[in-house]
């Protein structure tokens, strides 16, 4: 059976983000009911920018693989260009087809990310309707 | 007796393993057919119009009613109401009946394995009237725990499922009955997973709402029915407004119909009900007996097959006692919709997630689970595969 890509499979099974102890400015949790997937993120600021990225969670692999790909696509990163990343650019990330059942598991990460740093921003939340599933 | 060649799906995707009944089942070819002579043949609309043609149409539309009515058994064909689904048929309880006769402090009492359509309208209601919720526990195999003290001369409703669309359970409804005509209580009884696999009979069972989907019953979606005693719809003011339910509109008021018109707002679902009284037809021509012994059969292979796997836990009672063909689990390690990706990699349709059924969920303190479903048209050999699946899926998570 040949599932998901090796990648997504990698960073699944032995991811580098999820459950890192850091001293987290910025924390938010969202979930996936239908599916039962859940996620917090953990964010440490410095200097305007994203210094450390943490998450814990349970869900599929998708889900999981790309929150912890995305600790290395927002390091460095500042709050603006955090907010200016779109569903293709998490595609882009994981490299993979990601069909439509499959694409709130693939931007769980995401939406919690944006969220975290909109609500800090005392800004609207975003919902899945501003990502064009 | 091979009833797979009645699901024409089977025909264009010979290839499906389709697993997932309990979401909505397949249709047989005389559903559609009957269906299609409609359209073709009878089409116009019902209860109003003054030519041969909507007589026919609408003589169609209330002998579907008949076959509802004898189905569940009913007193009287217009103790059946027409609707789109069970949970809009919830929804109209919760609404007509409760706004009228539930007020602050009254007690609703559901069970902790309903699905969300059995709950939302009564946390609505909550809302609106500040009524109290209690909730009849669960065992940690499944079966749901009737403890008679959560039923006080304060509760107004019971509302119970009579089989769990997660758990496959089908709780002992009598004594949860008994006990609430004891406090006067009105019972809503939830057949929607029920109904296609056992006999209904609302009088034997003395239900005063059963509610059910179209749908899971082999007839089309959008068509769903609610059962109530006649002597409670009548004291039930209208749920919707509109053309059909009146008897009488002026300027500043209106006289509703009577019964059903008087629930039946607007142009109803007509070719849904032919297509539901069709499928009633082909279940009755089958027979529950025939039906059980196919399906039970089925669900006592699929549990003893996921019992050889170590790694399987089952989520729900893992005999065969007092339970349908639905059978749910999850494996440590490998979240649901992995498994059910696993799966669709082989054409099979399993459903995956949290099955409207959250509180459930939080009880079992699991995400989510994997629920394969079984119904007339399945075989041993589609559960061969999805074993064998099954095992590729835990192997490529576990090297």
């Amino acid at each position: 059976m040949d599932l998901y890509a090796q990648n997504i499979l990698d960073r699944y099974k032995t991811p580098f983000f999820k459950d890192k102890k850091i001293k987290a400015d910025l924390k938010r949790h969202e979930a996936n009911h239908s599916c039962g997937d859940a996620i917090d993120i953990s964010l440490v600021t410095s200097g305007g920018k994203v210094a450390d990225y943490s998450f814990t969670g349970a869900g599929c692999a998708i889900s999981m693989a790309a929150a912890d790909m995305m600790g290395d696509l927002v390091k460095g990163m500042t709050e603006d260009e955090i907010l200016k990343l779109t569903k293709d650019d998490i595609y882009k990330m994981l490299g993979i087809e990601i069909s439509m059942r499959r694409s709130k598991c693939a931007l769980l990460g995401l939406i919690t990310l944006q969220n975290a740093i909109l609500a800090e921003q005392k800004k609207p939340l975003r919902t899945w309707g501003d990502y064009d599933l | 007796m091979d009833y797979r060649q009645d699901f024409p799906i089977f025909k264009s995707r010979p290839d499906l393993i389709y697993l997932d009944s309990a979401a909505t089942s397949q249709k047989p070819q005389v559903v559609l057919d009957l269906m299609d002579e409609f359209y073709k043949k009878r089409n116009s609309n019902v209860h109003r119009g003054t030519y041969p043609l909507s007589e026919e149409a609408t003589e169609a539309y209330e002998n579907a009613r008949k076959t509802v009515s004898s189905f569940i058994n009913a007193k009287h064909s217009h103790e059946v109401i027409f609707t789109r689904n069970a949970t809009e048929s919830v929804n109209l309880v919760a609404r007509a009946y409760g706004d009228a006769f539930l007020n602050k402090g009254d007690e609703v009492l559901l069970t902790k394995m309903e699905h969300h359509s059995n709950i939302v309208p009564w946390l609505q209601l909550k809302d609106r009237k500040g009524i109290v919720l209690k909730y009849l526990d669960v065992s940690k195999d499944g079966r749901l725990i009737f403890d008679s003290k959560l039923i006080t001369a304060k509760t107004k409703i019971v509302s119970v499922t009579a089989m769990s669309n997660v758990l496959g359970t089908i709780p002992d409804l009598k004594p949860i009955i008994a006990a609430a005509r004891a406090v006067g209580a009105k019972v809503l009884v939830d057949a929607c997973q029920s109904v296609v696999h056992m006999k209904t009979d609302v009088q034997e069972l003395d239900a005063d709402f059963l509610v059910f989907s179209g749908h899971k019953l082999y007839a089309p979606t959008g068509i769903g029915v609610l059962y109530a005693k006649a002597d409670i719809l009548n004291q039930m003011p209208p749920f919707l407004g509109g053309g059909d339910m009146i008897h009488e509109v002026f300027l500043d008021h209106f006289i509703a119909d009577e019964l059903p018109a008087k629930f039946e707002a607007g142009t109803p679902h007509i070719a849904g009900a032919i297509g539901l009284k069709a499928a009633i037809d082909y279940v009755n021509k089958i027979g529950f007996p025939t039906i059980q012994k196919i399906e039970n059969e089925l669900t006592e292979y699929t549990l003893s097959q996921l019992k050889t796997l170590p790694y399987v836990q089952i989520v729900g009672p893992k005999d065969m006692v007092a339970r349908g063909s639905v059978v749910s689990f999850v494996i440590n390690g490998i979240h649901p919709h992995d498994i059910a990706e696993g799966f669709a990699t082989k054409n099979i349709c399993i459903r995956a997630g949290q099955h409207c059924a959250q509180p459930l969920m939080d009880y079992f303190e699991i995400p989510a689970t994997a629920r394969i479903s079984l119904a007339i048209y399945n075989t041993k050999e589609e559960i061969d595969t999805a074993v064998t699946t099954l095992k590729e899926v835990y192997k490529y998570f576990n090297p």
